[in-house]
């Protein structure tokens, strides 16, 4: 009997795929948002409200993944840019692979902005680099102040997290203080915006960071 | 729950390792799995089972090795057990954390006869 030590990470491929594809985009100067959530956080209706009012100041691009349907895509084509609907075939997350065949539907390098919705879920996109220069997550109000604390990898890997629906916060039970004392121990340097895409309540402060960050990384 | 395309990815990435070796007798896969790694063990066995089915790994068996998830202080740099974390570091009581060991996922060795 022998053995011999192989010592290699599960996702390494993965993450060598992310980095060659995040150079590529680099190049192209497109910027890739990651958004990811829990299903029925807000995801298609704060992707509508973003793509109007930037779309006047950058050409955007929209990949949608879901396990089947087109009903995000076709919503989010009502709005006049370019989407690409990805079906993941039954896996719970979008790996850098897919993410490359969704780019290249897309026609990415002609794009200042493309916007990945990755599969609703908070725990399987989390371990999964896709070569995005920013990952977003959005947690809504209904599904309370205390879900850093039962998804601690989601949280404490995000740059930005979106508090969507603050309209039904006087409904819900949801303190925005708690949130952040238990998000920030997660993920100190985590970017935080409350907003309500519905009403268009503090989306442009949202759209104001998002558009300084895609003129960075250009 | 996303554990049949991670064991897909290890077969995959264990039979290239054996075959650039020409080795053919594996007769133990060894992965490390984290705590705080997300990922659900039992599954892996399970799905492990299934898929080796169709590969050079038929005859092998699967161990699992579970590495503890430990925290590092963010004040004093005190490592002590993830699940301790709400008591705060037993040095400084500051209850900043990162996580130090844990979310690992590895093919750590393979046995051959």
């Amino acid at each position: 009997m022998q053995v011999i030590e192989i010592k290699k990470r599960v996702y390494e491929r993965n993450d060598e795929r992310a980095e060659v594809l995040r150079d590529d985009l680099k190049r192209s100067k497109t910027f890739m948002m990651n958004l990811m959530s829990s299903p029925g956080s807000g995801k298609t209706t704060l992707v509508v409200d973003m793509i109007k009012r930037l779309k006047s100041q950058c050409s955007i691009g929209v990949i949608e993944a879901d396990l089947d349907s087109d009903v995000d895509a076709l919503t989010v084509e009502k709005t006049g840019v370019k989407v690409i609907q990805l079906h993941s075939g039954g896996m719970c997350h979008l790996d850098a692979g897919m993410a490359r065949v969704g780019l290249e539907a897309l026609g990415s390098e002609n794009l200042d902005l493309v916007i990945l919705e990755n599969i609703g879920n908070l725990i399987c996109p989390a371990a999964y680099d896709l070569g995005q220069a920013v990952n977003v997550m959005i947690l809504s109000v209904p599904e309370g102040d205390d879900k850093p604390l039962k998804y601690p990898s989601m949280f404490s890997k995000v740059d930005v997290l979106i508090v969507s629906k603050i309209d039904t916060m006087s409904v819900f039970d949801f303190d925005i203080e708690r949130l952040e004392a238990h998000v920030r121990k997660l993920n100190p340097l985590i970017q935080i915006f409350p907003l309500s895409a519905k009403l268009g309540d503090r989306m442009e402060v949202w759209c104001d960071y998002l558009l300084n960050e895609v003129r960075v990384w250009q | 729950m996303h554990e049949l395309g991670i064991v897909m990815e290890i077969i995959d990435r264990v039979e290239a390792f054996a075959k650039d070796r020409e080795i053919k007798n594996v007769k133990t896969l060894v992965l490390e799995i984290g705590e705080l790694s997300s990922i659900v063990p039992s599954y892996i066995e399970e799905m492990y089972a299934v898929v080796k089915m169709d590969s050079m790994l038929d005859d092998t068996s699967l161990s699992i090795e579970i590495i503890p998830g430990v925290i590092k202080c963010r004040d004093c740099g005190e490592r002590y057990p993830f699940s301790h974390r709400e008591e705060g570091c037993p040095t400084c009581s500051n209850d900043l954390w990162f996580v130090f060991s844990g979310a690992e996922l590895t093919i750590k060795e393979i046995v051959i006869e």
